[in-house]
């Protein structure tokens, strides 16, 4: 058991959805509430998976899910938590599948991709944040490669190199980030 | 020749960075911490993503034409033993014909899983389940952890009382957890944090037969 189960990112409390049959309400209202919450959703999930392809395919996964949680008079914020519950849920299932991968091996990495809420997670920010704590030639090779486009052999002439070698540092360099991105 | 790391990274960046899917292949999950924070990479260069407009109306549609029949709630789905299969259209007509008894949708906390026509399913021998460890199962649409306690077996529903997602058997705190929050309940099913409110798992059927075989009531 790990964390605080009274968190307050936590889906609504259980007792408010156990066993109850919902109904999508006929109002456009309703759609256009769940198309704006499914909105940060899909930058959530993009953020992960970093393709427009497979965020679509999973945030329509997620909104089928949903479906029968959408209810008449509930709150944007308790929509919200399901969703993101059930986005969570849907991203592992993902990496689960693409990595071959048991969901407990996922457990941990599953833990990590809590997110804290639609706004506090920039993708762009949280590069930074990640950037800033790699060694000089792993955040070079990562600007280049991914915030300036350059392909490897452009990136092999900057850092007056070969292109297996940055070959080699792009990995290691995710590698870092990747431990970065779990230390912060 | 298996192909070198660095050259399996490459490849997926090289697919990221031209909007491409992530093809992964057998082996990649040796890398699953640089695949992941090349998707968080890739996905800060593009700058802040909002939903295509087609895609949007293709959600709109989803959400407005699904027939009202079809609707079924998630603890029915995973009664059926069909939690990712929940939300899916066809999902519902499927669900609702393995509630138990054919009855309403509503499913009581802890009800016992009995599926329409349900059959018992031979899921090992009773010496391959260790006293006391959970042991997951499928019996058709079934999933199921079966603990024995002497010569006698009980189990409950993999699938976790509040989300769609399918338990793991933590052995030393000896619970079963929940990959989708932090949650874990106990091997008769009852949740094991006092402070988070949950529905018990559901009970499966189990039995140990005359021959010294284990079977599950499933579908």
């Amino acid at each position: 058991m790990t964390g605080d189960p009274s968190r307050p990112d936590d889906p609504s409390t259980p007792n408010e959805h156990a066993g109850e049959v919902v109904e999508l309400p006929s109002a456009t209202r309703a759609t256009d509430i769940a198309l704006d919450e499914l909105e940060l959703v899909y930058a959530f999930i993009y953020a992960r998976v970093g393709n427009r392809a497979d965020a679509e395919d999973l945030t329509q996964q997620v909104a089928m899910k949903a479906i029968p949680r959408l209810r008449q008079g509930a709150p944007a914020s308790a929509i919200r938590g399901y969703l993101f519950a059930t986005a969570r849920s849907v991203l592992g299932a993902f990496w689960s599948m693409r990595l071959g991968l048991s969901q407990a091996e996922l457990h941990e990495d599953l833990v990590l991709a809590v997110p804290q809420g639609p706004t506090s997670d920039e993708p762009a920010e949280r590069a930074q944040r990640i950037l800033a704590g790699l060694s000089d030639n792993y955040r070079r090779v990562l600007e280049l490669r991914f915030l300036h486009g350059y392909s490897l052999k452009e990136v092999a002439a900057e850092m007056r190199s070969t292109v297996g070698a940055v070959k080699v540092m792009q990995l290691r360099a995710l590698r870092a980030a990747a431990k970065v991105d779990t230390d912060a | 020749m298996p192909e070198k790391p660095e050259n399996r990274v490459e490849r997926i960046v090289s697919d990221l960075l031209r909007g491409r899917r992530l093809r992964l292949r057998a082996g990649d999950a040796e890398e699953k911490e640089a695949i992941t924070a090349a998707a968080r990479f890739a996905s800060a260069s593009q700058g802040p993503q909002r939903m295509s407009p087609a895609f949007r109306r293709r959600l709109a549609e989803i959400l407005e034409s699904t027939p009202r029949e079809t609707w079924l709630t998630r603890r029915a789905a995973l009664v059926a033993g069909l939690g990712v299969a929940a939300g899916a259209l066809a999902g519902g007509l499927v669900g609702r014909s393995l509630e138990p008894g054919g009855g309403p949708a509503l499913q009581a906390a802890s009800s016992p899983v009995l599926p329409k026509n349900g059959r018992w399913t031979d899921v090992g021998a009773l010496a391959d389940f260790k006293e006391g460890a959970g042991k997951l199962v499928k019996a058709g649409a079934v999933g199921a952890f079966v603990f024995r306690r002497g010569e006698s077996v009980s189990a409950v529903s993999s699938m976790c009382s509040h989300l769609p997602c399918e338990l793991w058997w933590d052995a030393k705190p000896g619970l079963l957890d929940c990959p989708c929050h932090p949650v874990s309940f106990t091997p008769d099913g009852k949740p094991s944090s006092p402070s988070y409110t949950l529905p018990d798992l559901n009970e499966v059927k189990a039995r140990v037969t005359d021959a010294g075989r284990v079977e599950v009531l499933g579908t």
